[in-house]
């Protein structure tokens, strides 16, 4: 029904850590998740709570049973229950035509509910596990027949299956508790046995239980732990659906008649006794017990999806929790048409893109995290810079940001001119335009940026005709064939769908789509990280090509230092959403000025390479970055100043520029004595 | 594509299809013999002379051991034979003939609404998700879920036929009313006859229980589809959509709901044994004369064999449509064929 997964294989690992970090470890997701997940889930339990206590102190509390027809006024003197009288102060609800007072047979109803309830998903959550853990564990032949009887099993509408159970139950036992949960239970077996059978099976194959076996672990503690591990995070969100489904199935056997022996307060018995109730006009004996079963099937399903959204990573809200950042406002329309001219003016620069004060944000639930945060630069028309960093120092938010392309909850600010059209604050309908066509995004992962249920020439088709509604079909298909074979591929291919593509064509192909309208710029995020070295220089030379002879501007965010030095002209250099330096390739190589630059070049391996040479430490937390100059802590140089105030770029040599207060300019007077690091920094050290 | 791969495709479901029929009639057979005693007794003790139920049973090969009776019961179900009822004359296969079409025209009806109600509120749920749509769109789906479909359709009955007098509330158009009987179907028969007032009566009838089944179906719907937008809204080919420039309507419909929608049909295999079990509750609530209806009479007439036959033949009728959901599938998506 809803689907789930589980993510954590790290989970057989904790089981030993304290309870303490534990539960502050399970709470995590609920603190992230959006303030509707939590609202579900809490409004969910809050109802259910309200029906415990309604089903386990509500017969303690009310004067009448669900069966009683009649009181005692006096000791021995008994007065009978009008029949069918409408609610009043005697009978808050109302009665039946059996006399029965509603309210009492609700409550009474409840406690059969939750009974039958606890009953038939325990059944289900044992017999499921059990048989799950035997038939992962077995594997074989067995394994085989019990998956496809459970799935036959799975595919039978349950009500029928709970209707024929019950049918053939009847002939050993009376209905009751146990019999009717007995029925609506065992639908439930296929799922729980489904999760746990897929965990065991996978355990058997998994690297640390290897390890562990190896260590001389017990075979059967380290599985079950594993698979008690992993399933514990799947299995409530079954069983409060489990749970909530149960109460529509009881209800259910009730109304057709196989549910419990009657007059026994249950449900839907009582919605069927009330069907000719309805028909004169009289509400209350049909009303009351199906908004008891509407609300409880209600809060257990709030309660069940919440957990899901919660605990299901592909469902987590992204960008939802904590302090909204504001966004840039719109431009207006005449500072727009102000700045084009100015752009046409400027032309002769031939600028790519003009990037000023860049900031791009995302909420967290712990406050605003500044990915990238003030960075400017120029790429001009037919130059390639790079963008090289650690992971994580904000180099693909900058790729994203140059086309506004933010995930929920992530904000750019500053200015990214294109063509004379600022992209932060430019009406979506113009940046959507851009895209594609101004400025293309050439993405890592090449296996999953194609749409699959599409053809290749779908996806040129489909761009080609949106940025230029008057092309005909064919001539779209032509242009995309061209494309093709600039990238390498024969255009005889141009039908066939993605996955008919190995990973390194699959980013041809993207490569393709990226240049197939000439843009001005293409931000390529580490386009070549997936693929091997022969790809990877293929798609190097073609992106050479495209710099020579279409002029195109492009923008090479990658954490390969080999590959920059092959391809780009000039450098910049990314630590923790700033840039520390920038220069022209040769100089960023061989005469690096800021201390992380020359930690980053020290610990390339080339053939000189006589002494692997890494950076000490851990980038800051940007949520509450440090003062001064973020890269303090890690820096051999260190002064006191440094954790003051943040350097800022300054000339250190021709076209190029470090943020570094071992340079004059930086914000800071250079104290006597300290003398720059120079040279090549694999031979003089950082 | 490779003219022979969908039919290799399709080859191999049939394949898998044969140990799911054969592992499913074996737990129906099964879980049917487990009650003690035999079914002409428990049908007709005590109404009938002891010889002539004697005589029933040995007629029915109840006194064969189970083994033989196990192979002719296995042999009779692949060759389309649901044997015959105690209870009643025709045989299942003619019941089954008489009652389906009704059961049918319902489920058409209902999907055609649900389906209608789940993909449009869920696609917009998931694109406009945390918005106030978007929870009460959610609201409206478990809301919808948890209100038992015999329920619903009470008050349904009670406001707009009671109160209102729009609409009956009970039957199929019975009697007079219905169009000649061609396929059984009315809705098809009064089109074919070209019986207008016909067509009216028998849309009439079908409107509120085909409404009250759809809107439950339609709340499983929005769940699913909410769902599967979110994850597709936030796959990479999505993101790379965008960055091509594409109209955000393109994005949605041509690169997220599309792949959304595979899935969903795989599940709808799952929500077609939902959509079975409702129909039951139903067909109960509205009198609607279909096969559920009878499956329920032949249940509490403790009719055995009518019960095996029939639910026999929702077995046959289930593999298939998971079959041809598979097949579907394949059609759809291209990755499956390989």
């Amino acid at each position: 029904m809803t689907s789930t997964s589980t993510g954590g294989d790290n989970a057989v690992l904790e089981a030993r850590t304290p309870l303490k970090t534990r539960l502050h470890h399970a709470w995590r997701p609920f603190r992230e998740s959006s303030r509707i997940s939590r609202g579900l889930i809490f409004s969910g339990l809050g109802i259910i709570a309200a029906f415990i206590a309604l089903a386990f102190i509500g017969p303690l509390v009310y004067p009448y049973g669900g069966t009683q027809y009649r009181a005692e006024t006096s000791p021995g003197e008994f007065t009978t229950f009008p029949e069918l009288a409408p609610p009043s102060a005697e009978h808050w609800f109302g009665t039946t035509k059996d006399q029965f007072d509603v309210l009492a047979r609700i409550i009474d109803g409840a406690t059969l509910a939750f009974a039958v309830m606890a009953l038939a998903v325990s059944i289900a959550m044992v017999v499921g596990v059990t048989l799950g853990l035997f038939s992962g564990y077995r594997g074989g032949r067995l394994d085989r027949i019990m998956v496809t009887a459970m799935d036959a099993v799975y595919a039978f509408p349950p009500l029928v299956l709970a209707i024929i159970v019950s049918f053939v139950l009847a002939a050993y036992l009376s209905p009751g508790v146990p019999s009717a949960a007995a029925a609506v239970g065992l639908v439930y077996i296929p799922q729980y046995f489904r999760v746990v059978r897929n965990h065991t099976l996978s355990v058997k194959e998994e690297p640390f239980v290897e390890a562990a076996r190896s260590f001389g672990a017990r075979n059967r503690t380290v599985l079950g732990r594993y698979v008690f591990f992993n399933v514990v995070q799947t299995v409530p969100v079954i069983l409060t659906l489990n749970a909530a489904d149960a109460i529509l199935v009881l209800a259910s056997l009730g109304f057709l008649g196989y549910g419990v022996q009657p007059p026994t307060p249950e449900w839907g018995y009582d919605i069927s006794q009330a069907v000719n109730d309805v028909a004169a006009g009289i509400w209350w004996t049909a009303l009351w017990p199906g908004l008891a079963i509407v609300l409880l099937v209600m809060a257990l399903t709030l309660v069940g999806e919440g957990l899901n959204d919660v605990i299901n990573p592909l469902l987590r809200a992204r960008g939802k929790a904590g302090r909204k950042i504001k966004a840039m406002p719109m431009a207006r329309r005449r500072d727009r048409s102000q700045r084009r001219s100015d752009a046409a003016e400027q032309d002769g620069e031939g600028l790519a893109v003009k990037v000023r004060d860049l900031r791009v944000g995302y909420r967290t639930a712990s406050g605003p995290l500044w990915a990238v945060d003030g960075v400017s630069f120029d790429i001009k028309r037919g130059e390639t810079v790079a963008l090289v960093g650690e992971s994580g120092c904000g180099k693909s938010s900058m790729g994203r940001a140059m086309l506004r392309l933010m995930p929920p909850g992530g904000v750019v600010h500053g200015q990214v001119d294109v063509d004379g059209t600022d992209v932060v604050t430019a009406p979506g309908s113009e940046v959507r335009k851009l895209r594609g066509e101004g400025v293309s995004l050439m993405f890592q992962e090449p296996m999953t940026r194609l749409n699959p249920l599409e053809r290749v020439s779908d996806h040129f088709v489909e761009m080609i005709r949106t940025h230029k509604p008057k092309t005909a079909r064919e001539q779209a298909r032509a242009l995309a064939r061209d494309a093709l074979v600039q990238v390498g591929i024969p255009p005889t291919r141009i039908d066939n769908y993605p996955h008919e593509f190995s990973g390194g064509m699959r980013q041809r192909v993207m490569l393709a789509l990226s240049i197939v309208l000439t843009p001005r710029l293409i931000v390529a995020d580490e386009p070549t990280t997936a693929l091997d070295v022969i790809v990877e220089s293929q798609i190097l030379s073609l992106l050479e090509r495209l710099r020579a002879e279409e002029n195109v501007g492009i923008l090479f965010i990658t954490h390969n230092l080999g590959v920059v030095a092959e391809a780009c002209d000039r450098v910049a250099v990314m630590y923790a959403g700033k840039i520390v330096e920038m220069g022209p390739v040769d100089e960023i190589f061989t005469n690096p000025k800021h201390p992380y630059t020359r930690g980053l070049v020290a610990s390339t391996i080339s053939l000189n390479t006589t002494e692997l040479r890494s950076i000490g430490g851990y980038p800051p937390n940007l949520i509450d970055p440090p003062k001064g100059c973020r890269f303090a802590a890690r820096c051999p140089h260190v002064m006191d100043h440094c954790t003051d105030t943040p350097p800022e770029l300054t000339e250190v040599g021709p076209d190029q520029r470090a943020a570094c207060f071992l340079y004059p300019g930086a914000g800071q007077p250079v104290p006597e004595g300290v003398v720059a690091p120079s040279g090549d920094p694999q031979v003089s050290g950082i | 594509m490779k003219a022979g791969s969908l039919g290799r495709y399709i080859a191999q479901r049939l394949l898998l299809a044969i140990p799911m029929v054969f592992i499913l009639l074996t737990l129906l057979f099964l879980l049917l013999n487990a009650a003690p005693g035999d079914p002409v007794t428990a049908t007709l003790g005590g109404r009938l002379p002891p010889e002539e139920i004697a005589q029933r049973k040995e007629a029915l090969g109840l006194n064969d051991p189970l083994y033989v009776q196990y192979f002719n019961y296995m042999g009779n179900a692949l060759t389309g034979d649901f044997g015959n009822p105690i209870t009643d004359p025709r045989s299942v296969v003619q019941i089954v003939l008489d009652t389906a079409p009704a059961t049918i025209e319902l489920a058409i009806a209902a999907m055609l609404v649900a389906i209608l109600l789940g993909i449009t509120v869920g696609a917009l749920s998931g694109r406009l998700r945390d918005t106030p749509f978007d929870v009460g769109g959610r609201l409206f789906g478990i809301l919808i879920y948890a209100a038992p479909v015999f329920w619903t359709g009470l008050l349904a009955q009670l406001y707009f036929s009671v109160e209102l007098g729009w609409l009956p509330s009970q039957q199929r158009a019975g009697g007079f009313d219905a169009p000649d009987p061609i396929t059984g179907f009315y809705v098809l028969d009064s089109i074919i006859t070209g019986d207008m007032a016909a067509l009216g009566t028998v849309l009439s009838h079908l409107v509120l229980p085909a409404v009250t089944l759809g809107l439950l179906l339609g709340g499983v719907f929005i769940r699913l589809v909410r769902v599967n937008m979110l994850q597709t809204l936030r796959s990479d080919y999505v993101e790379a959509a965008r960055a091509r420039g594409l109209r955000e309507h393109v994005v949605l419909f041509r690169h997220a709901f599309k792949t959304a929608l595979i899935p969903i049909i795989t599940i709808m295999g799952l929500q077609f044994a939902m959509l079975i079990g409702n129909a039951v509750l139903t067909e109960h609530t509205f009198t609607w004369p279909g096969l559920a209806q009878a499956l329920v009479g032949f249940i509490g007439a403790r009719d055995y064999a009518a019960v095996q036959g029939i639910v026999t033949f929702i077995a046959l009728v289930i593999v298939g449509v998971s079959l041809l959901i598979d097949i579907f599938t394949g059609l759809v998506d291209p990755r499956v064929r390989y």
